[in-house]
């Protein structure tokens, strides 16, 4: 603890950093699962896994939110509409920019229905017209029927700004804490623990520059 | 100084970073790997029906069948890395409306999930065609002859419509066969216009062009997708 004191700037990084896991511990966002199975809804909430330097995240979430133009530009699978292909606790890299070509037939988007709040991640299927005003239709790989029941009243397809990205990367299993943590609240609470256990011996271990955070989860809601 | 609970933070840490070499490790081996897609397809059998396309339809609207014949060779597109393969049939035609002369649209009239036998437990179907699944791979972990197609007048999945309601009478209407490879991690990839390194652009793959004829009256009962 004394050997942090005198180091002040350390202490403050630390101080700084216990902050910002509290507060983004408790944004993380308690998502229903959705009512319609035959969609695969995504938790809009990056995970995040690294070893150092955690309290630098949400700076490289803004970043990477920027460089893809996508609200949230990492996603969690949450149901298997869209199976074998994606599953439960998949994480999914999207990218929003179309610099090269149109939004197309056969990508994969995560797209929000107007007035609710469950991105789904389905396949475009079928797009009549170009450009921003493209009329879209999706459908999940897995389902029998495209999204058309999905939609909301009296939209009868997508548009470009109804997408908030293409799938682009994919690494199975890893989002499944976050799928944990919203369905078992509690395991909020003893991560919250032992994390500030953690941060309580990393005070008193001077000999480590580096605060070492394995697991960090960061909240995010999509306008 | 050292206590348990750091040395599992480190040990979590290093397993985690580990993790994440390899798995990048494997993304990028699917660049090494050579892609030599090939495709033909034509159709066989088109028609114009005004209908309900679906049970669930609110009007009555010019609907197309477009039944055809696909060989696809896509075999060198199943790697280690693979987890299944999307093929996909669109059929792609220009906008009728003059105003618009650049318009195009895009429907998918078929498609199929091909599951790598890594990923053959993961597949929606019944046990018993899981088990014939299972013996087709013969225990091989890449099987060659899952990317091999040879479909003969097969009925489409999916109905093309138009938001116009009008679909009859449509000119310069193609096939396209198209892929999508889902890996196990790493990159989606999708068939390419160019060549690009060890991945070659698909061989063929667009039907000539064809016409959609006018509406049929319908003598026969309604025809019912089988899916």
């Amino acid at each position: 603890m004394l050997s942090s004191l005198q180091n002040p700037r350390q202490a403050a990084a630390q101080l700084l950093n216990f902050a910002l896991i509290l507060s983004t511990a408790f944004m993380v966002r308690v998502v229903a699962l959705p009512t319609i199975n035959a969609s695969t809804s995504v938790h809009n909430m990056p995970f995040s896994v690294c070893s150092a330097d955690s309290w630098r995240n949400p700076q490289m979430w803004k970043g990477l939110s920027i460089a893809a133009d996508s609200p949230s530009p990492i996603v969690v699978v949450l149901s298997g509409s869209m199976e074998p292909a994606f599953q439960r606790g998949d994480l999914l890299f999207l990218w929003n920019r179309n610099l090269l070509a149109d939004t197309d037939v056969g990508e994969v988007v995560v797209y929000n229905v107007k007035g609710k709040d469950i991105p789904i991640v389905h396949r475009i299927v079928r797009k009549f017209g170009i450009g921003e005003h493209a009329q879209l239709l999706t459908k999940g790989d897995n389902n029998a029927a495209d999204d058309t029941e999905l939609y909301a009243r009296g939209q009868d397809y997508l548009e470009r700004k109804d997408i908030i990205g293409s799938v682009v990367g994919y690494v199975p299993f890893v989002g499944y804490v976050t799928i944990m943590l919203s369905e078992h609240p509690w395991l909020k609470t003893v991560m919250l623990g032992i994390m500030g256990l953690c941060l309580n011996l990393n005070l008193n271990l001077s000999p480590s520059p580096n605060f070492n955070f394995n697991l960090y989860l960061y909240g995010h809601k999509t306008p | 100084m050292y206590n348990s609970l750091t040395r599992i933070q480190n040990v979590f840490g290093f397993f985690t970073t580990i993790a994440f070499v390899v798995a990048a490790i494997i993304a990028a081996s699917d660049f090494t790997a050579p892609r030599t897609p090939s495709a033909s397809i034509k159709p066989t059998n088109v028609q114009v029906v005004k209908g309900r396309p679906h049970y669930y339809s609110s009007k009555k609207e010019e609907y197309a069948i477009i039944k055809f014949s696909l060989d696809a060779d896509l075999s060198s597109l199943f790697t280690w890395n693979t987890k299944q393969l999307f093929v996909y049939v669109t059929a792609e035609w220009p906008s009728t409306s003059s105003s618009s002369s650049n318009q195009t649209n895009k429907a998918v009239i078929w498609d199929a999930i091909i599951t790598s036998p890594s990923s053959d437990h993961l597949a929606n179907i019944g046990p018993a065609t899981l088990k014939k699944l299972r013996k087709s791979a013969g225990g091989k972990s890449i099987d060659p002859s899952r990317g091999k197609l040879s479909l003969k007048n097969q009925r489409p999945k999916y109905q093309i419509t138009h938001p116009s309601g009008k679909v009859a009478n449509t000119d310069d209407v193609t096939l396209h066969v198209h892929y999508n490879v889902q890996p196990w991690v790493g990159m989606l990839t999708w068939n390419q216009d160019v060549d690009m390194a060890l991945w070659k652009r698909m061989a063929a793959g667009i039907s000539k062009a064809f016409e959609l004829p006018a509406v049929k009256k319908k003598d026969e009962p309604k025809a019912k997708s089988k899916y």
